[in-house]
């Protein structure tokens, strides 16, 4: 029982890290986008004046991450000197859910009494009376606008009110958007834009040799008396072997060329430390292999290899009108193709029907018209989403497919 | 003893475990029925006995791997995890092996299922019920727990009651530390699963919903919370113009031949018997279909014509070499015709559709069906609107082009005689028409075609009783007119209500209202036989 329960500990070890966005975004060089922004609102804070910054980086690259350890920092520095407000796009991207939960946060900041039946107006001003009264006591908000191209569609009352507010003598407030789309300022309206100082930090993916790093700092054992040493010795060892394998690398860089995201490691780790043995309680190179193969997925190629055949039958016949250059078919021209192309073992029409449904079903082919009630199913009409490549990969693939159906697809392409 | 029994009771029936003790599941649901106790923490686990991960691999053939896969991700207890994405076509086990796997691990989970819970709002207080142990019932008016619309609402009740839920596990945890129990650890974790998750897709807000339930695990930010998502589409058809992170994926693929005969072959009286009825069918109707569903419906009525040769229906004799041959010279014949039953849904009764069968399979089987279906019409309308239904299915098939030949005075008659052999552009011509009738489907017609079409065939019916009128009196044959054109336009209004006539949207420059029919040749040749009316005179072709 205590030898399992050490190599249980240390995948929840491992996973832990791998959830913890904290974890795995320390970096405290000053390069690093960690110090500039500590930088920019220590700055505001100490002397007393407005800022606003936009966060750009692609999904996963550690922008919300960064900003909450940055705020850690700050907490501690500056305990009574800072409030933080956090809003979400996707929650509060209408004006009256962004105000109130301005409103109901401040009060819960300042052990005030909310109430749920105020009125826009009502949050709109007590926000404007909350930043003048925290500005004359020397305290600074600071508002992150999670997802902030969200706050930008609409009419962008919340974004000019409180930007409006902040010209104010005696407010002291710091905006923090954070958002995925390069050209968020350009969203933003005139009136707003002007009151914008336009400051922007890029968080950029991590290069190979970074990201080599990240998985050292994220899969080694601490050696400590929460570990047997030698089991931890051993199993820093065995990572550093892994990770400094060439197999590897390229499995590693594979996988990184489609996305290089912090965020997308993260997930072929979580992979691989969930895959870990726990009878010998070491990670092995196989349970990366195994991890990159599960986590790479073709659903075109996995749905075509569960077609039955009459399915793949279908397929082709709409493969071959597309080839012969028709734009346009329908069910009733993929029939007339089927048979003439096909002249055994032929099915009645209602049966190659429910098939063609199927196939809608799972996406491999779709209706092109937005009217879904004034044709029935045969005459509306659809396209094949699948490519020739993928059509002929997954006729090979599928263990059922008669060779005369193959024959006939390699006569066509 | 009633903690006992609470952990006792099933929360979510499956097909599985409804299957397995069907007897015990009777006296749950009635002690279930009768017990109206608060609910405790306990009723967010799975319930019902424990259940090994060996019972539960034998429990699903071919599906060993994706089991321990799901095992793997969900990982030890108080292990933290990423949002998954179990996917795979219907009938693939997902949401039977996900709701096993739970009661196997004992653990809490918040089931929902987007099919039950049909748009956000319905959702969102589902999920705040139960993980605020509220049930609906009289004392409380049948309210839900908490009332939230807006997505932010939602949110802020969500982690308020995460938070709470989270720390009763941890007390409970706690104890059962204190206590020194090995056995009974549910853990800190709370899943919530999201069943039938491509129906999210359709939804008003779907734009909306969908990103703040990918991003719900970054939005809670707690360790102590797993998000599993459950859809029989995969990961690529969830279009999104903004991204998200995206969940692990999980793939359950279809069942292989080998896994839907082992599959079938359970609850089987007699194996040997049914295993060789599978080797001479199993493989003709994978063809069409490797859905679990279809083929059992299919294979059933199947297999009791294979057994009818046998003189114990097929209970309890092993077949040798000989009755084998005779039972596939027997239910060869039936094989085919059965294929192409494969999707057919009947809509009569039980003992309907046993007489149906006994005459199905005598004489001349195709002949006997065609003709058959041909004859009967299975619905009764007023000859007034089954010319009107005539009337719109030529309108909606013919080019208004022919009209003025076609519904002359004389009945059509004319058009034939004046027929020529066709030239050759004259065939070129035929072909693209009838590419074009193929694609396009039937075409739409103002009312007012309609009716002058509706009068015409009328007047044509009514043309034997004018002589005969004509001999009375001038009242009568006015009379006569006037019958079959009464209420023509409410006739026309219940033709749409039943989905015979399409009525499309007006236009809104030129102000009319297009119609166009909806039912096929062979049910408009019924509706003409029934009437016995040349249909065929005035369809236009070769």
């Amino acid at each position: 029982m205590e030898q399992e329960n050490y190599k249980i500990k240390a995948v929840n070890l491992l996973r832990s890290r791998i959830c913890d966005p904290k974890f795995i975004f320390i970096n405290e060089s000053p390069e690093s986008n960690h110090s500039k922004l500590k930088f920019m609102i220590s700055s505001s804070v100490t002397e007393a004046c407005n800022n606003s910054i936009l966060l750009l980086g692609p999904r996963g690259s550690g922008k919300n991450a960064v900003l909450e350890l940055v705020i850690q920092d700050l907490l501690q520095e500056y305990p009574d000197s800072i409030s933080v407000m956090r809003l979400n796009g996707l929650l509060h991207s209408d004006d009256i859910s962004a105000f109130k939960e301005i409103a109901r946060q401040l009060c819960m900041e300042h052990q005030l009494l909310f109430s749920k039946a105020a009125s826009f107006d009502d949050n709109s001003q007590f926000m404007v009376a909350m930043l003048k009264e925290c500005g004359l006591a020397h305290k600074t908000i600071i508002f992150v606008l999670d997802e902030f191209d969200l706050f930008a569609q609409g009419k962008q009352r919340l974004l000019y009110s409180l930007l409006d507010a902040m010209q104010s003598i005696t407010s002291q407030a710091v905006v923090l958007g954070i958002s995925c789309r390069l050209d968020a300022d350009q969203l933003l309206e005139k009136r707003v834009r002007s009151r914008f100082s336009h400051r922007k930090l890029l968080f950029l993916p991590p290069s190979i040799e970074d990201s080599q790093k990240l998985l050292m700092h994220m899969l080694t054992l601490p050696i400590d008396p929460s570990f047997p040493q030698d089991y931890a010795v051993e199993f820093n060892r065995k990572v550093q072997n892994i990770i400094e394998d060439r197999g590897f690398l390229e499995t590693l860089n594979k996988y990184l060329n489609v996305d290089s995201s912090v965020k997308h490691l993260l997930r072929f780790l979580f992979c691989a430390v969930s895959r870990m043995e726990l009878q010998t309680g070491f990670l092995s190179r196989e349970n990366f292999e195994i991890a990159f193969s599960s986590i790479q997925r073709q659903p075109k190629l996995e749905c075509l290899r569960n077609c039955s055949i009459l399915e793949l039958q279908i397929l082709v016949c709409m493969k071959r009108l597309e080839v012969k250059e028709q734009n346009l078919c329908n069910f009733n021209s993929v029939m007339k193709e089927y048979k003439s192309t096909l002249t055994s073992e032929r099915y009645a029409r209602h049966v190659c029907l429910r098939a063609f449904e199927h196939l809608i079903h799972r996406e491999l082919i779709c209706f092109t018209d937005n009217r879904g009630q004034s044709l029935s199913v045969e005459f509306r009409p659809v396209k094949l989403l699948i490519s020739s490549a993928e059509l002929h990969q997954g006729l090979r693939a599928n263990n059922s497919c008669p060779p005369k159906l193959l024959n006939l697809m390699d006569r066509e392409g | 003893m009633d903690e006992d029994k609470t952990q006792q009771l099933p929360r979510r029936m499956t097909r599985s475990s409804a299957s397995s003790s069907p007897s015990t599941s009777n006296n749950i649901v009635a002690a279930k029925v009768t017990s109206l106790e608060p609910l405790t923490i306990n009723d967010l686990l799975v319930g019902g006995d424990p259940i090994s991960l060996d019972d539960i691999i034998s429990s699903f053939p071919g599906r060993s791997s994706q089991i321990l896969e799901v095992v793997r991700h969900l990982g030890p207890l108080n292990s933290p995890m990423l949002p998954l994405f179990v996917y795979g076509s219907s009938s693939t086990g997902k949401t039977s092996i996900i709701l096993q796997l739970f009661r196997h691990l004992n653990r809490p989970i918040v089931f929902s299922s987007c099919r039950t819970c049909y748009n956000q709002n319905i959702l969102f207080e589902s999920i705040l019920n139960q993980l605020l142990l509220h049930r609906k019932n009289a004392a409380n008016g049948y309210l839900n727990a908490k009332r939230c619309e807006r997505p932010s609402d939602f949110v802020n009740f969500l982690r308020e009651a995460l938070t709470n839920v989270i720390s009763n596990l941890k007390e409970k945890s706690e104890k059962l530390i204190s206590n020194e129990m090995t056995q009974g650890k549910i853990g800190n974790m709370i899943y919530l699963v999201f069943d039938n998750f491509q129906l999210v897709r359709e939804w008003d807000k779907s734009s909306t919903i969908l990103p703040l339930l990918f991003n719900l695990y970054d939005l809670l930010n707690t360790p102590e919370v797993g998000l599993i998502f459950i859809s029989s589409t995969s990961p690529d058809t969830f279009y999104s113009n903004m991204g998200y992170v995206e969940p692990i994926p999980i793939y359950f693929p279809d069942y292989t031949e080998e896994d839907i005969r082992q599959i079938l072959l359970r609850n089987q009286v007699n194996q040997k018997l049914y295993s060789s009825f599978l080797d001479v069918s199993l493989k003709s109707f994978c063809g069409i279909t490797k859905q679990i569903d279809d083929l059992s419906a299919a294979l059933k009525p199947l297999y009791e014509k294979y057994c009818e040769p046998l003189s114990d229906k097929g209970k309890g004799v092993a077949p040798n070499q000989e009755m084998k041959r005779r039972l596939l010279a027997h239910i060869n014949p039936h094989i085919a015709s059965s294929l192409n039953e494969i999707f057919k849904v009947s809509s009569l009764s039980s003992t309907e559709v046993e007489t149906r069968k006994e005459e199905k399979w005598k004489g001349n089987l195709r002949r006997l069906e065609q003709s058959k279906e041909l004859v009967s019409l299975d619905f009764h309308i007023s000859t007034s609107a089954k010319y009107l239904l005539i009337s719109a299915f030529l309108a909606s098939r013919n080019p208004a082009t022919l009209d003025a030949s076609l519904f002359d005075s004389k009945g059509g008659s004319d058009n034939r005689k004046r027929k020529r052999k066709p030239s050759e552009k004259a065939q070129e011509r035929k072909e693209t028409l009838e590419q074009e009738l193929l694609m396009k489907g039937p075409g739409t017609f103002p009312l007012e075609r309609l009716l002058a079409i509706f009068q015409c065939l009328v007047s044509v019916a009514e043309e034997p009783s004018d002589e005969e009128e004509q001999n009375n009196d001038g009242l009568g044959v006015e009379g006569g007119n006037g019958g079959l054109m009464s209420d023509i336009l409410l006739q026309l209004s219940s033709l749409c209500n039943s989905n015979f006539i399409f009525k499309g949207r007006s236009c809104p420059i030129e102000g009319s209202t297009r119609y166009r029919s909806t039912i096929s040749e062979d049910l408009a040749l019924k509706v003409a036989r029934s009437l016995e009316f040349p249909l065929s005179k005035y369809l236009y072709r070769s």
